[in-house]
């Protein structure tokens, strides 16, 4: 278990690092939408921290590789869905480690991740808006 | 990649499963007919309990059909509503898989006289007792059915965010 929740621990620090320079590409409803990710994958972070033992703990990285620089808002788009993409396929890999009342919280994790992507996608006008199973890799 | 992996093996453990519980089924219906010859008024062997995964699949047969029908009656709405469809009849085909038994029949969907909204408003309310059925089969699930499910589960609620 500790090791999958540890993964989702790191894409978490990646996420809500993304958030940062995504947000200063877009305004009005879209900044407000990476706002609310943002605080979405805070409170992702300090729940895992108070599951995980301190010991286990990894710090977040002073920064986090973007899968291209947020040049524009079309850039800053594609980050938001790919982020979203990278967190729902580590909270997907923490169901089968997971049960009960953590396993619940990991798939409100995954189905939270893979709403914000179908909200990403709407924005950037992409189509299909949905996947048909968030969270699994090729 | 190694966690897919490891949900393929495990994936093939249950097919495995599903071998070995048919072969058993088998023995013990050639041993009850042996002893029902021997003994003759011996009960058959209680069919075995349906897998708890069948009404997630034959809620996505359902929802497909829902989906492909409004989808044809508003042309309009077929961008968003066919790839639903679609992810459905993925989920039915996956949840087939895993339980290693054939997709279940899809029920006529009943063609509508209702209106947009109504029709979109129904498909709405079924998509999300689907998902909050799927959301407690994920909790329930063995762990190598975990993450197929919880997948499933997550799907259904983008497609109520794809419909709002």
């Amino acid at each position: 278990m500790t090791a999958e929740l540890t993964a989702a621990l790191a894409a978490e620090y990646a996420a809500i690092f993304a958030y940062g320079p995504i947000g200063v590409r877009l305004t009005g409803a879209e900044q407000a939408e990476a706002r609310a990710a943002e605080a979405a994958h805070r409170r992702l972070r300090d729940a895992l921290v108070l599951t995980l033992d301190a010991a286990a703990l990894p710090t977040a990285a002073p920064a986090y590789a973007l899968p291209e620089p947020v040049a524009d808002r079309a850039a800053a788009l594609r980050v938001a869905i790919e982020v979203e993409r990278r967190a729902a396929a580590v909270w997907r890999a923490a169901l089968p480690a997971t049960t009960g009342g953590q396993r619940r919280q990991a798939l409100d994790a995954l189905t939270g991740c893979a709403i914000r992507a179908t909200r990403w996608r709407r924005f950037a006008d992409t189509a299909p808006l949905t996947v048909p199973f968030p969270g699994k890799t090729p | 990649m190694v966690l897919t992996d490891q949900v393929r093996s495990a994936d093939t453990r249950d097919e495995t499963h599903q071998r070995v519980r048919r072969r058993t089924v088998l023995a013990l219906g050639a041993a009850a007919a042996v002893t029902g010859v021997a003994g003759c008024d011996r009960e058959p062997p209680a069919p075995p309990p349906p897998d708890p995964l069948l009404p997630l699949a034959t809620d996505a047969v359902a929802l497909a059909g829902r989906y492909r029908l409004a989808a044809a009656d508003l042309p309009d709405r077929a961008p968003t509503l066919t790839p639903i469809a679609e992810a459905h009849e993925a989920h039915a085909a996956e949840l087939a898989r895993l339980m290693a038994t054939p997709t279940p029949p899809a029920p006529s969907a009943a063609p509508s006289a209702d209106g947009a909204d109504a029709r979109l408003e129904a498909l709405r309310a079924a998509e999300k007792a689907a998902y909050d059925a799927a959301v407690e089969a994920c909790v329930d699930a063995p762990a190598h059915r975990a993450a197929l499910v919880g997948s499933i589960a997550a799907a259904r609620a983008t497609h109520l965010e794809a419909l709002k």
